[in-house]
């Protein structure tokens, strides 16, 4: 690589660029390590403290962390799980087939996207409600496994990676309608998987609003709602709070590292197509 | 190994009909080879034989059953396609072995019939390859191994040599021929190239717009051709087709070409009435005139030489007119040249208009 003038100030802009995004998240392991009144003291500490182990066991004492922690990993994997299967399988009936009001029912699909989320969340309370499935996990992952997003950025990907004629050709070599979406089509869309699925573990590990509303029972909440439901105008032990949120990032940050290089072929592919 | 055959079939896509009222049989062991210009119908046809697409009406028989309802594979067929459709995440011996575990074979059986494949198509050393990382010939001799491996009732290639350049196409088109020569299945062959078909096959089908032309063997179909567009489309370089008019002055028949010109016909060769008529003369058949006492003969200017080694294609140009030579005695001539052709009787075409 050149050094050249402009390929230096490209680095400084970027590096800049990341050393913003990076700073909350090592304050946040920062202030893991300190006292209450270490963080309110002014300046506030830029230094890793001692109180490490207080904090920890404060955490533990206020919320039942590792199972809050566990019942947020099983929520945000049966949904992203769920979606990745039916999400790809739904793409895959809307790419092969042709059937009456295909495109009405597709239509209908993407415009259901356009509604925004909150103006939902009365008619959903009272569906979960109605199908006596409140206060359980299920109820937080299971409705959002077929959502239209997912189905369309699969289908559209189909649509770039996957000729008619593969799909004739395995029909001609004998495989079922499962066959093919098992056997040709899933190993054909894996980077769109990748990304739906790292955009649906995103989105359930950082869900709050669903749980808030849907789980009463304190063994039940997942990480987003017990670090909350410990904030109270006076007196939080913000230490412990800070470190368990530190911890509740760990694994979005492992899965990123683990799917990144998938995901951008995902979100870049038709771009590059050559 | 089966017989095919249509009865009847139409197929529309909308209220677009792309088929009409097909008539075909295709005898057990036949090579049969569907030709016509690209749009008229031959992808579709080949699709319904598969059982890829339902015909709108009409039968489609296999070894004398009723198979319009069943499955591709019930039907036991195999398809190479235009764009080989080769599977790109699996390598080359899973790709050709994907149908036979389908089937439920056990690998060692798999493993041994996709090498018999593999040697007859000279594959040997890319099996484990993928798809990607092969040449266009290969990836064709790959999608040919896939088919060959399942020892189908009935093979159907559609275009599977159009996607290579001019010279592996002449090579792959031996190939098919001596497979074919040797395994004798049943196969349905489908181009755009009349040398293709004409080379390969026992029979040839000609199709325009959805409708069959004409169906015979090469020889038959160059020697008779049923009517113009059969006859402009099979030979190359393509025969020459001019306006005339058919006069019968006791047994002889004669046919007058718009700049007066007299050309005898063989009376029985040509059952039409007096009246307008298209005469069709094939390049290969206008001979230099050497004399002055030949007969049948037509003038014009030399207007371009275009040698081609065992023979020189001349344009002539003659009342207006541009007339195709393939002159294969290379006598040296000059543009603008006055020149005599003849032709012989019984080598003209006579077409109703
Ligand atoms: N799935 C389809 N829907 C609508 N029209 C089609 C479809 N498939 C083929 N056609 C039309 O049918 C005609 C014949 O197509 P095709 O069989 O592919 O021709 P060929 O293989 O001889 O080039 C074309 O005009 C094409 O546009
Ligand atoms: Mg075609």
């Amino acid at each position: 690589m050149r050094r050249t003038l402009p390929n230096i100030s490209l680095h400084v802009v970027m590096i800049i660029g990341v050393l913003i995004t990076i700073f909350p998240f090592v304050w946040v392991a920062i202030m893991g390590t300190h006292s209450r009144s270490d963080i309110f003291s002014s300046p506030p500490p830029f230094y890793f403290g001692d109180n490490l182990l207080v904090n920890y066991e404060k955490l533990l004492d206020v919320m039942p962390f590792w199972t809050v922690l566990f019942n947020s990993l099983f929520v945000s994997v049966m949904g992203t799980a769920g979606a990745v299967f039916f999400c790809s399988m739904c793409a895959y009936g809307f790419f092969a087939y042709d059937f009456r009001g295909k495109n009405i029912v597709f239509g209908v699909m993407i415009a259901s996207m356009m509604v925004p989320p909150i103006l939902t969340i009365i008619p959903s309370f009272l569906t979960i409600k109605f199908l006596g499935i409140l206060d359980t996990h299920f109820a937080l992952w299971f409705p959002g496994i077929a959502n239209a997003f997912g189905i369309f950025l699969i289908r559209q990907y189909m649509v770039n990676s996957i000729t008619r004629d593969l799909l004739d050709a395995a029909k001609v070599d004998g495989a079922s309608d499962f066959r093919i979406y098992w056997s040709v089509v899933l190993p054909l869309i894996k980077p769109a998987l990748a990304t739906l699925a790292i955009v649906m573990f995103i989105g359930l590990w950082n869900n709050f609003l669903a749980p808030l509303i849907l789980i009463s029972t304190p063994d039940k909440y997942v990480l987003t709602l017990a670090l909350r439901s410990v904030q109270s105008v006076a007196n939080s032990p913000w230490g412990a709070i800070m470190l368990g949120t530190f911890l509740s990032m760990v694994p979005l940050l492992l899965a990123f590292m683990f799917f990144s290089k998938q995901m951008m072929a995902g979100l870049t592919a038709g771009a590059v197509k050559g | 190994m089966a017989s095919v055959e249509l009865k009847n079939l139409s197929k529309s896509f909308g209220d677009v009909e792309v088929l009409h009222q097909l008539n075909l049989t295709v005898a057990e062991g036949e090579f049969v080879a569907l030709v016509g210009p690209s749009g008229c119908g031959k992808s579709t046809l080949l699709r319904i034989i598969a059982g890829l697409e339902e015909a709108s009406s009409g039968d489609v028989l296999m070894d004398d059953k009723w198979v319009n309802d069943l499955t591709p594979r019930e039907r036991n067929i195999a398809m190479v396609f235009q764009s080989y459709a080769l599977y790109p995440h699996m390598t080359v011996e899973e790709n050709m072995g994907f149908n036979l575990r389908i089937s439920g074979l056990s690998k060692l059986e798999i493993k041994q019939r996709v090498g018999e494949a593999a040697d007859i198509l000279d594959l040997g050393e890319l099996m484990k390859r993928k798809p990607s990382q092969l040449s266009g010939g290969q990836r064709q001799r790959v999608a040919m191994g896939r088919a060959l491996v399942r020892n189908p009732d009935t093979f159907l290639f559609d275009e599977p040599l159009s996607n290579l350049d001019a010279k592996l196409r002449v090579q792959m088109r031996e190939e098919i021929k001596r497979l074919h020569q040797k395994v004798r299945t049943t196969s349905i062959y489908v181009t755009h190239d009349q040398i293709e078909a004409m080379t390969l096959a026992d029979r040839v089908v000609i199709m325009k717009d959805g409708r069959i032309q004409q169906i015979g063997t090469p020889t038959e179909l160059y020697q008779n051709p049923a009517n113009v567009f059969v006859a402009g489309f099979i030979g190359s370089p393509s025969m020459n087709l001019l306006d005339g008019k058919l006069e019968t002055k006791g047994k002889t028949k004669k046919v007058i070409l718009s700049d007066g010109t007299k050309l005898n016909v063989r009376s029985n060769s040509c059952p039409l009435n007096d009246g307008d008529v298209i005469v069709g003369l094939r390049p290969e058949h206008l001979h230099l005139a050497k004399g002055k006492t030949e007969k049948n003969t037509l003038t014009g200017t030399v207007n371009l030489i275009e040698p081609t080694g065992a023979q020189n294609h001349l344009k002539i140009s003659m009342a207006g007119k541009s007339l195709a030579v393939a002159d294969s005695t290379l006598v040296p001539l000059a543009l603008d040249e006055t020149i005599k052709v003849c032709i012989a009787p019984e080598q003209i075409h006579v077409f109703a208009k």
